[in-house]
């Protein structure tokens, strides 16, 4: 069987070389590479797909949603949310931790990242919660998993990079006939259909948060909710709050499309920044865009050896191989969703956010497709697995970023973490097996 | 025995799918089932341009794609999508597989190194729009187009006095959804494939340009096979093509039909088109006759279609 | 003497500003066609083109940049399991591959940028050969092979590591953080 021994082969080397400590970019080029050589294919084509994977007009997204993320928290667009959301704290059991999660639904509404959104929200509610007399370890915990809404509520990142390589993937025939057309996959309809998904796991952590916090005995303030300090939040948060609604708003009104949506935000954190916070220095605007050039290189470099490693998986097969050996083990759909999830949650540990989705898109979405499973509502619960992620150790970004502001070791945050990945992982499995929670939103809206 | 690769642009559905499908099967045919071809749908083996240079390469071995993705790489196939060059299917048949058809197959040889052996028709690209019907180009001035990036297209819509966004076909259906653009133009079967009716309502029967897409192979590997799988390969290809024009001539009255029945409402261009035609031919033909190999060139294309020559 | 250190701090990050100078462009190009379509309903036919291009430039030297500082990620954990040594040999013996992997890459697309491509491709609307696009590949990976040998040089001959940027950024908040704890 040539199938298999490719699939050793590659798939070999990709371990290996990830093991040695190699890049993931160089693991996936070189493994694809050997795997060329040992097919006798030209690796010529290399040249092409580095050229072309990259020149599409949808990635520009992804250094423009960077930059403004970077530039919003120069511009004190940031700082103003997460004041929004502690001025709601108050006196209840655990306020202040809920008002973190809350920092970080409102501060995804701008960012497109997680660590970002652990990052702004972190710096100013770690420190506050701390003050409150919040266990440091339980402090970080609670922002570095909420940090993953960051990429569940629109815009995200990683439904960007879902969106364009599913946009390329039609559904096979067979499942066509068999579950009728499946609906086209774009990002505006992932950004809308994140909505209900990021509540839930909001709420889930909120739910795990209460309960923590009154075992814990961390109650509120006793002189109740400061009107006027909530009035005064909202006054001076008044150009933050509108940011979401020019990004959202803009796309779904016509003004422009969601690449373009990342480009507007840049201008108008800019205008904000230096015309009304006046807090804009321009060598936060040059560091700023210093930022955006190695996380932009750094990501899309993956891209173009996971798209010579996808190509490979096409050519020879190999997704409607592991779909069929899936589909052999059973055939029940919460069984299946259990294996991707779990599996996702796996990969999910080790590996980069976006760079898995870059690779696993071309096996899993055939999979879904063949079980009948919405690419909408497939790629939501795919973003949501990986955003689990960003909090558990090895390879947990908003863990070393969280760790970094409190100055706790990241296997006491990744111990306090449990509880919320918990919470999370539950959350994920109610978005998987109601499928209409994720998609009620768009089909309401007419997408 | 050999399992071809067939490189092929669109999705499953359409007459590229159609080509791919009927060349699959002759070809199976011709060879006692020696040799088969497996298509890999909607770009999976990369863009349309991509794979002409792969074909060339001989990294790939066939490939079926749109027209002016190989304008680039043999410029004298630039003839075929000037505006109304191509006027009616059987215009379009008379070049494609007429003494014009055999000059471009060998310049494509000569210039790209892939050899053209067989051609999908896939009908005009009719305008369509949301706002209102559109019949004269006057009626065109507060529409706003949707175009490929494409030189020619875009210059079309200049010398009919707008200008056209060119967008990629990635945000196309999004942008019309939203109202970023209020129109765009492809072939009926495109339309339909693509939903383009939820979006849409006006249609307007433009003749401008005749999409018309390639099946190609590479040289190199065309030439490592033996003199019988050759013939066989070509056969393949001259069957597919007269699939082709059939399955247009079958699917655009039915979708026609089916469009105007889930509410779109189709209009012919006013004058018999001749406005917009004169606009196009003057201002356009003139900047891409040297590009196309001169005038000749044109005036040998004119020649065979029976039209008076420039 | 001055001029030379100015003279070699820019060429130490050649890429950051060619990257930070193509950026600022796409992104100032991308928002004239929002504004000059929305709001004068004139669309500029080679702003999409234009910006694309300048985007995978941006792309490849911004990966070499990251390259510079490090930066690429790399599963690292199994390396608290063994003696330090043995991460540091293995990760030297990966880059000696990365290294070979974009020399032969080098040579690959040097190869298909002067004599494979088709000498009539152009770009579609701003009708540049797209021979002098493409050319960002051998260039970008040349400079990249550079980088990494330059991080190696540094970390195994010189014994400076270069952490890369995330690690730095954490280790800033934890110094200005009081109550540190060695813990990372
Ligand atoms: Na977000
Ligand atoms: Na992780």
């Amino acid at each position: 069987m040539v199938e298999s021994s490719i699939v050793l082969i590659l798939f070999g080397s990709f371990i290996g070389l990830l093991l040695m400590g190699a890049p993931i970019t160089v693991a996936l080029g070189v493994s694809a590479l050997v795997s060329f050589l040992y097919l006798d294919e030209n690796p010529i084509k290399f040249v092409q797909i580095a050229f072309t994977s990259v020149g599409s007009f949808p990635l520009m997204a992804l250094p423009a949603f960077i930059l403004a993320g970077a530039l919003m928290e120069a511009a004190g667009i940031s700082r103003r949310l997460v004041h929004l959301a502690e001025s709601f704290a108050g006196p209840v059991t655990g306020g202040i931790s809920a008002a973190a999660v809350l920092a970080c639904m409102f501060f995804g509404a701008i960012s497109g990242s997680g660590p970002a959104t652990t990052a702004a929200v972190g710096m100013l509610m770690i420190p506050a919660m701390i003050k409150r007399g919040y266990d440091k370890g339980y402090a970080s915990a609670i922002t570095a998993s909420a940090g993953s809404l960051g990429i569940i509520i629109p815009p995200s990142i990683p439904m960007v990079i879902f969106g364009i390589s599913a946009i390329g993937m039609v559904a096979p025939p067979e499942a066509i006939a068999k579950f009728g057309e499946f609906q086209t996959v774009s990002i505006p309809k992932l950004f809308i259909a994140g909505f209900a998904p990021g509540l839930i796991i909001a709420t889930t952590l909120l739910i795990m948060n209460y309960v923590s916090c009154k075992k814990r005995g961390y109650h509120g303030t006793s002189d109740g909710w400061s009107f006027n300090q909530i009035t005064k939040a909202f006054k001076e948060g008044f150009w933050s709050i509108l940011a979401p609604l020019v990004i959202l708003g803009g796309i779904y009104t016509g003004f422009f499309t969601p690449t373009e949506s990342a480009i507007v935000a840049i201008f108008y954190t800019l205008f904000v920044g230096v015309f009304i916070h006046k807090e804009l220095k321009l060598e936060s605007i040059f560091h700023s865009l210093e930022t955006t050039t190695w996380l932009s290189g750094r990501v899309l470099l993956i891209l173009f050896t996971a798209t010579v490693f996808g190509r490979l998986l096409v050519e020879n097969q190999i997704p409607a191989i592991v779909a069929e050996s899936m589909l052999s083990v059973t055939d029940n759909l919460y069984l299946i969703w259990t294996m991707i999830i779990a599996f996702l949650l796996f990969v999910g540990m080790f590996m980069e956010t976006l760079a898995a989705i870059m690779i696993l898109t071309p096996v899993l979405l055939p999979i879904a497709y063949s079980l009948g499973i919405d690419p909408v509502h497939f790629g939501i619960v795919v973003v949501c697995s990986l955003g689990i992620g960003f909090q558990t150790p090895p390879l947990g970004e908003n863990l070393f970023i969280a760790s970094g502001i409190s100055g706790t070791s990241i296997e006491e945050i990744s111990l306090r973490a449990l509880p919320f990945a918990f919470a999370s992982i539950v959350g994920v499995f109610i978005i998987a097996f109601f499928p209409d929670l994720t998609l009620f939103l768009p089909r309401l809206l007419g997408y | 025995a050999k399992t071809f690769k067939v490189a092929v642009g669109d999705a499953a559905g359409g007459t590229q799918h159609e080509l791919g499908k009927k060349f699959n099967e002759v070809l199976m045919e011709k060879t006692g089932g020696k040799h088969d071809a497996k298509l890999f749908m909607n770009g999976q083996l990369g863009s349309e341009q991509d794979t002409v240079n792969d074909a060339a390469i001989g990294t790939l071995d066939f490939s079926i794609l749109a027209i002016n993705n190989v304008t680039p790489f043999s410029p004298t196939v630039g003839a075929l999508t000037l505006p109304y060059m191509i006027q009616s299917l059987d215009d379009a048949i008379t070049l494609t597989q007429g003494p014009v058809g055999e000059q471009l197959v060998e310049n494509t040889l000569r210039d790209a190194g892939v050899r053209i052996i067989g051609w999908a028709y896939s009908g005009f690209r009719v305008l369509t729009n949301s706002k209102h019907p559109v019949t004269t180009p006057a009626e065109l001035k507060d529409v706003v187009v949707r175009v490929p990036k494409n030189e020619i297209m875009i210059d079309t819509y200049k010398a009919w006095g707008i200008n056209a966004t060119p967008m990629a076909w990635s945000e196309t259906f999004t942008a019309l959804q939203q109202g970023v653009v209020d129109g765009q133009d492809n072939p009926y079967i495109t339309v339909y494939a693509m939903k383009f009716d939820e979006v849409q309502k006006y249609v307007t029967n433009l003749r401008y340009l005749f999409s018309i897409e390639p099946l190609i192979v590479s040289e190199s590997v065309f030439q490592d096979q033996s003199a019988e799988d050759q013939a066989a390969i070509l056969e393949a290809g001259k069957a597919a093509t007269a699939h082709s024009a059939q399955f247009l001539r079958d699917q655009e009255s039915k979708i026609k039909a089916e469009l105007t029945e889930k509410g779109m409402v189709i209009a012919d261009p006013a004058d018999n088109e001749k406005e917009w035609i004169d606009l196009a031919t003057s201002k356009v033909w003139p900047k891409y006759i040297d590009s196309i190999g001169g005038k000749d060139v044109l005036n040998n294309v004119l020649k065979s279609l029976g039209r008076d020559e420039i | 003497m001055a001029k030379a250190t100015v003279l070699f701090r820019i060429l130490g990050n050649i890429e950051s500003y060619i990257c930070r100078t193509l950026l600022s462009v796409f992104v100032i190009l991308l928002f004239l066609q929002i504004i000059s379509r929305e709001l004068f309903q004139h669309s500029l036919s080679w702003t999409e083109e234009l910006s694309t291009y300048m985007f995978v430039w941006f792309v490849f030297f911004g990966a070499s940049y990251a390259a510079k500082l490090s930066a690429h990620n790399r599963v690292t954990f199994q390396f608290k399991l063994l003696p330090p040594k043995v991460g540091v040999v293995m990760e030297a013996i990966s880059d000696l591959i990365w290294v070979c992997f974009n020399c032969y890459f080098v040579y690959l697309s040097y190869d298909f940028v002067f004599h494979k491509m088709n000498l009539f491709w152009k770009s579609q609307t701003l009708g540049v050969p797209m021979k002098y696009i493409y050319l960002i590949l051998p260039i970008a990976f040349s400079l990249m092979t550079i980088r990494i040998l330059q991080v190696n040089y540094y970390k195994l001959i010189k014994g400076i590591d270069i952490r890369d940027p995330e690690s730095l950024e954490v280790e800033k908040l934890m110094d200005s953080d009081k109550q540190n704890s060695k813990s990372v």
